[in-house]
């Protein structure tokens, strides 16, 4: 074999060796980009999901592991205060999401409308959003304390609030419509419900107004000009073409309610009485409290079912939405 | 698929270096304190070293090296806020870490870690089961030391605490509080704290009531002059903790209890009954001050009526002469030095008096009783210095100083009582006053036998709660019997 064609075959064989381990780094290089963020997500996820599941099935004390099988679910879903902080959960949610879906809607709608100063609006809706959900309670406690509070004179005057104002930190539910069901639902939660939209608001609202900007303004005007009033545009242009923002802004609503807990740790603790207790803070009493670890993880697999009932009702109810628009 | 080699060169450096650091360990936490110099002198103070009982095994420190003593206590040291509800303990560290670091110099370096004082059993608890750090030693009363037990989280003092000197002159009930079933003696009980009533004595002239009845009478003609004739821990915060306070006392003075001796919760009897129909009956007749009910959102409102004498007397822990200040009396006098002294000075002009709690005829006051103290955790790296330590504060100079300041109540060793009258003359009618109302109740811990004290206060105080301020027309025997089968279900 010639000298040229040894070397052809050194430069054939080394460029197929390339193009073959190009062609193996052109097919896995997403993969290899995604491995450490696939790691990190099974360690900090996973591991701690299928860990819990394991838990909530065993009884610990001092260093000795019990399995107890299903007993863990069956205290859990046996106990009132579970069954009660299922009620406030479900209170919760739908006072949180209501507020602050309608709150961001208006808010987003009026944003969008270019007014003047409409960053500056913007910049000062956007404060709550950087306020730790610690200070956010500590704040909303302060302006509710009877002696010195911002809001207990407004609150307290029963010119305002009748037959005798409102006190926040005490002041106990109406008697139930449902037996057993917190609803009407105590002071202190609709002033938990309000002080979370609150802390919510901001974000929710970005997301609606950036999605409102993409609306084609040729539509709007089309519907105006064959008579459609500024309500029938938004129900049947606007809001079906911000569906899938809606539904994103949703699932962050409701997902961030049933597992959130800063609020009501740093706000009412529960209180007064169990009028806020929502199974996050059940859990967190439970768990790190009484250091139940078992019967914690059994709340947390239950709170992950809800979590996931919850996903796909959403997504049903938006596909739905979609099939009707 | 095209792609660029220093693209892809560069990628796989990139998702390298995100492994990494996601992998990475946490870098460790520095030490709080700067590390001890090699000592060049010998302790002063005496040493008690004595068998160590417990299943610890760590080293001990080496012989002429000044090692860290690290303790949890509720009070923070740095916090010189004049205004912070822990002013009196954190003056009292203050003073005295740097005592006793002269008088251990060269052996042992005082670092207290504070913590907030409704999360040091749990912080504890987890710290020994995650087998993390724990203190040497921990400020503790026996209301935990029931899980503490259970959890393994505390050490066996039983043969050490014996073998000390000043073991025989402990009160026995101080020692009982610290006795677990099995037992033997988990803590170290340093102060007593039974309830008892701080009442100003400008409303009521003729000394407290003695049964409910009296009290409805003079709460009546309180309210007519705008005073309300008491105020209490009524919320349900901090978990319950309204429970071991004025639940307890009211029930326990009614005859009541929580349990049936076997470790079951027992709620729904006679006495305790009448307990809350009493109380629902003083709350809608307008008697409780309102904040009794408010410190859901404000810890410890509560005590703001009595410091202004809106309220006429206030059932809390012998411990509330440190939180109850500045105070302003009935007659416009006020005692404004802003620490535990303001109490002490009023029951002593005799502005205010202590008091046994009132009870029905034929019943004696109950009253709650708690000990506070010490224990050492598993796995304290030095439970030398922890003994030292305790040894240190069971001194006559300092005991007066831990019981008046952190402790908050009668001395547990019985020797000390009279030096502490003598060292602060003002406390003196205050302690004769409190050691009368105690003598004339019945004084033992709220929990009785039951073993899940955190759950189990909880329950009871969000039951009262319900029933008193939620729904005052509810049937008392069914929420009671609810509440007994919400516990006793995960028995």
């Amino acid at each position: 074999m010639s000298t040229r064609s040894l070397k052809t075959q050194a430069i054939t064989s080394h460029v197929r060796e390339r193009i073959l381990r190009r062609g193996f780094f052109s097919h896995t290089l997403a993969f290899w980009l995604l491995l450490p963020s696939l790691l990190v997500i099974g360690l900090i996820q996973f591991y701690p999901g299928i860990y819990s599941i394991l838990l909530s099935m065993q009884d610990r004390r001092a260093g000795r592991v019990e399995w107890v099988g299903l007993s863990n679910f069956e205290r859990i879903l046996g106990s009132g205060a579970f069954r009660e902080s299922v009620g406030h959960t479900v209170v919760f949610l739908a006072g949180y999401v209501a507020v602050t879906m309608l709150l961001a809607l208006l808010l987003a709608l009026l944003l969008n409308r270019n007014l003047r100063a409409g960053g500056f609006y913007l910049t000062l809706l956007f404060i709550p959003w950087v306020l730790a959900d610690i200070i956010v309670g500590l704040i909303f406690g302060l302006l509710v304390v009877p002696e010195y509070g911002l809001l207990s004179p407004i609150l307290s005057n029963p010119a305002l609030f009748p037959p005798k104002g409102i006190n926040i930190p005490s002041d106990p539910a109406p008697r139930p419509w449902i037996a057993g069901f917190p609803f009407p639902p105590a002071p202190a939660m609709v002033y938990l419900i309000l002080a979370s939209s609150w802390r919510a608001l901001p974000f929710i609202t970005l997301l609606m107004l950036a999605a409102l900007k993409t609306v084609p303004s040729e539509i709007i005007e089309s519907a105006r000009i064959d008579g459609a009033s500024s309500f029938q545009t938004l129900r049947l242009i606007t809001l079906p073409l911000i569906l899938p923002t809606l539904v994103v802004a949703l699932f962050n609503l409701l997902l961030g309610g049933v597992n959130g807990i800063g609020l009501v740790f740093t706000l009412t603790r529960g209180g007064p009485g169990t009028a806020t207790e929502v199974l996050s803070y059940l859990l967190y009493v439970v768990g790190f409290q009484r250091l139940e670890f078992g019967r914690a993880a059994a709340i947390a697999v239950i709170m992950a079912v809800f979590n996931l009932l919850l996903i796909v009702l959403t997504l049903r109810i938006s596909r739905g939405g979609e099939r009707a628009a | 698929m095209f792609v660029n080699p220093r693209f892809r060169t560069l990628s796989l450096a990139l998702a390298t270096a995100l492994l990494i650091t996601a992998c990475g360990t946490q870098p460790q936490p520095q030490p709080s304190a700067p590390t001890p110099q090699p000592p060049t002198t010998q302790p002063t103070a005496p040493s008690a070293e004595q068998s160590m009982p417990s299943a610890t095994t760590e080293p001990q420190p080496a012989s002429g090296s000044e090692v860290e003593f690290v303790t949890w206590y509720q009070y923070d040291q740095d916090n010189t806020d004049p205004k912070s509800d822990e002013r009196v303990g954190n003056e009292y560290l203050r003073k005295t870490i740097p005592l006793f670091n002269e008088a251990f110099k060269g052996k042992w370096k005082w670092i207290n870690q504070p913590q907030p004082f409704d999360q040091m059993a749990i912080r504890l608890t987890a710290a020994v089961q995650a087998g993390g750090e724990v203190p040497d030693l921990m400020q503790s009363g026996d209301g935990s030391l029931i899980p503490f037990i259970k959890n393994g989280v505390v050490q066996d003092l039983t043969d050490w605490i014996k073998a000390q000197p000043w073991f025989a002159d402990l009160d026995p009930s101080a020692v009982a509080a610290c006795t677990g079933p099995d037992g033997r003696i988990y803590c170290v009980p340093v102060a007593i704290t039974p309830q008892i009533v701080f009442v100003w004595r400008d409303h009521f002239p003729n000394g407290y009531p003695k049964t409910p009845e009296e009290f409805k009478q003079q709460a009546e003609a309180l309210k007519a002059k705008g005073i309300a004739a008491i105020t209490f821990f009524g919320s349900t915060a901090f978990d319950g903790e309204g429970t071991p306070r004025f639940t307890n006392t009211l029930i326990k003075s009614f005859g009541g209890t929580f349990d049936d001796g076997q470790g079951n919760m027992k709620l729904d009897t006679p006495e305790n009954r009448s307990a809350i129909e009493f109380l629902r009956e003083i709350v809608a007749a307008g008697y409780v001050h309102p904040r009794t009910w408010d410190g859901t959102t404000t810890p410890f409102i509560e005590e703001e009526p009595m410091k202004t004498a809106e309220a006429a007397s206030f059932p809390t822990g012998i411990f509330g002469y440190r939180y109850v200040n500045p105070l302003k009396a009935p007659s416009g006098k006020e005692y404004n030095k802003g620490n535990e002294e303001d109490m002490l000075d009023a029951i002593t002009a005799g502005d205010v008096f202590i008091a046994p709690m009132f009870a029905p005829s034929g019943k004696k006051p109950g009253c709650g009783l708690g000990v506070t103290g010490f224990v050492i955790p598993v796995g304290a790296k030095n439970p030398e210095a922890a003994k030292d330590y305790i040894n240190w504060i069971m001194t006559p100079e300092q005991n007066p100083d831990w019981v008046l300041g952190p402790g908050g109540g009668f001395p547990a060793l019985r020797s000390i009582l009279p030096l502490i009258e003598e060292r602060v003359p003002v406390a003196k009618a205050f302690y004769e006053q409190a050691a009368k109302a105690v003598a004339a109740s019945e004084c033992r811990p709220w929990y009785g036998s039951l073993e899940r004290r955190d759950e189990a206060k909880k329950i009871i105080q969000n039951t009262i709660y319900r029933l008193v301020k939620e729904d005052p027309t509810a049937d008392i025997s069914e929420a009671l019997k609810a509440a007994e089968e919400e516990y006793n279900r995960n028995n």
